[in-house]
């Protein structure tokens, strides 16, 4: 009979215990719900990428010297460098080029190791298309200038959390003036550099 | 006491005095408060709806529906309309009739139970003896339409989904009804109007809550099991059985479901307001606040405020009980099958055999606080 109620009575306290942790769990998704949304209204708030940050590639024809260093370190030899030896000024002649956004996968070394810096990043990341032969670019579209999220007057540009003035974590209605926490790449530089 | 505004009565008197016979005012009255009322759930719906989705963004920091009217709550009717012009699919090599029948006894049902459900003394379809029991009566029909859907859909999923919520259905109705069974003694009658009179003496402090703190735990419980609410979601659980006995169903068909799946939560909300949360009562006895400001019981101004704010009352007490259920959505996470029979059959239905028991001895013993 003791036994038995001990049995019940440790039942019973497990079960208060499982009662309390769900409560905890309870406050704790309360809690949630007096916290700001994180939401960006997206096709009408963008957020300003990094300036870090890896997009669409950026060709520019008249500085490639047709080397195909990108070829050789891409991860998969994407780049298609089509040029023609031109006997009489003795120089490689770049006919076209492209590169195929649906099979890239953003490594960024071709951008790294192009010895005439014609290649670069943007920050276009909105590639999506009907057709996936319409991701190859070719070297007219990869000259085209980036889209710029803060240059987009339909768009009202975000700043990412990192990019926030000190103690702020509402990105809206931030001014462009204000300054971001911390220092500036730029201002580490020049201070190391003393 | 007063038994405040009687519409009916009104009703069928002025038709009368208009020199209808009693029995064509009766008929022409019996119409009004059901359509009002299938009109009151299906609103109702939609505001469930619009509250579930806005209360999950914000418990996961989102914004929810947000440009579909005002604070998005045309969502809803948006969802609706779309299902309402959707194509009615027939999946292959299933049995027709099954098909069809499944949806519509599952939201039969579900619909009827609001006869009995209590807004004022005299708001209510019909105040029949059986009461509550019709309610428990009534939803022991659902499963059966769960595993018709289930067994013709010709889906593997959804004979899953169909078994499951047959199984659960089943096993969580004992405990459900064994609560509710404690009430019904406490106030020796059935009728929902008689359960919310019996809490009415003392405003807050005579709620069955303080009287079924158990009764009201293991009620909430197998409420959100029937309802097949997130932590007893078994039976839909999109992870493991795609959508369930749902999984073939499109249309208007998948609408029922949809529908009546929202409908049995306020429907139990309501339940719970009226067995626990003292129905329409207001915290504080109105006749009590009344008597201080020195107006007459029989004061037309004070009968309609009294009814109004009977409606609002159970309408908030349901509704808050409906942000309980979309709260615990986001906080428990799913039970396994073994577990959840184990809570039923291990946990609830011992919980509340005691439970009946020991409401039965306090009855003996405080006969006047318990209904004696």
């Amino acid at each position: 009979m003791l036994k038995f109620l001990k049995q019940v009575g440790d039942y019973a306290k497990e079960a208060v215990q499982a009662g309390k942790y769900i409560g905890q769990g309870l406050s704790v998704t309360f809690d949630h719900m007096r916290r700001r949304p994180i939401t960006v209204q997206y096709p009408y708030e963008k957020l300003i990428p990094s300036e870090r940050f890896r997009g669409r590639i950026h060709f520019e024809f008249d500085k490639c010297i047709s080397c195909e260093v990108c070829v050789r370190v891409c991860p998969i030899n994407l780049p298609v460098v089509d040029w023609e030896f031109n006997k009489e000024t003795k120089k490689k002649q770049l006919k076209h080029y492209s590169i195929d956004f649906g099979v890239c996968i953003f490594c960024g070394n071709c951008v790294e190791f192009c010895p005439t810096n014609c290649l670069s990043m943007t920050e276009e990341y909105e590639l999506s298309t009907y057709e996936r032969h319409e991701l190859n670019y070719d070297n007219v579209a990869l000259g085209r200038l980036p889209y710029k999220v803060t240059n987009d007057p339909m768009v009202s540009p975000l700043r990412e959390l990192v990019y926030l003035p000190k103690g702020v974590m509402d990105p809206h209605g931030v001014p462009d003036t204000d300054r971001r926490a911390g220092q500036l790449p730029e201002e580490i530089l020049e201070k190391s550099e003393k | 006491m007063n038994s405040g505004i009687d519409l009916q009565g009104i009703f069928i008197k002025s038709l009368m005095d208009l020199g209808l016979p009693p029995g064509a005012a009766k008929a022409i009255w019996l119409p009004l408060p059901m359509f009002l009322m299938i009109i009151g759930a299906t609103v109702g719906v939609l505001v469930t709806v619009w509250l579930e989705r806005k209360i999950s963004a914000a418990a996961q920091q989102r914004i929810g529906p947000e440009y579909m009217g005002p604070f998005g709550v045309l969502a809803p009717v948006a969802d609706g309309m779309k299902l309402v012009f959707k194509e009615d699919i027939l999946p292959a090599q299933s049995d027709r009739l099954l098909f069809t029948l499944g949806p519509v006894l599952v939201v039969i049902p579900v619909f009827l139970s609001y006869l009995i459900v209590p807004f004022g003394q005299n708001l209510v379809i019909t105040d029949i003896g059986t009461g509550i029991f019709l309610w428990v009566a009534l939803s022991s029909i659902a499963p059966i339409g769960l595993l018709m859907a289930g067994y013709s859909s010709n889906n593997k999923y959804s004979l899953l989904g169909g078994l499951r919520a047959a199984a659960q259905s089943i096993s969580y109705e004992i405990p459900l009804s064994l609560s509710v069974l404690a009430i019904v003694m406490m106030s020796n009658s059935l009728s929902t109007i008689d359960i919310v009179q019996q809490q009415s003496g003392a405003g807050i402090l005579s709620w069955n809550i303080w009287r079924q703190p158990f009764g009201l735990i293991v009620f909430w419980i197998c409420a959100l099991a029937e309802c097949e609410r997130l932590p007893f979601d078994l039976p839909e659980a999109e992870e493991e059985i795609v959508a369930g006995y749902q999984t073939e169903y499109s249309g208007m068909k998948f609408a029922l479901f949809y529908l009546s799946s929202y409908v049995n939560l306020v429907l139990s909300a309501l339940l719970f307001s009226v067995l626990y949360l003292g129905g329409w009562n207001f915290p504080i006895p109105i006749d009590l606040l009344a008597n201080l400001l020195g107006v007459s019981e029989t004061d037309p101004w004070l009968q309609i405020i009294t009814a109004s704010l009977g409606i609002i009352m159970t309408l908030l007490k349901a509704y808050f009980l409906v942000f309980l259920a979309v709260l615990l959505r986001w906080t428990v996470p799913r039970v396994r099958i073994d577990q959840l029979l184990d809570l039923g059959w291990k946990f609830l239905l011992p919980v509340s055999l005691a439970n009946l028991l020991l409401t039965a001895a306090l009855k003996l013993v405080f006969p006047f606080a318990f209904g004696g």
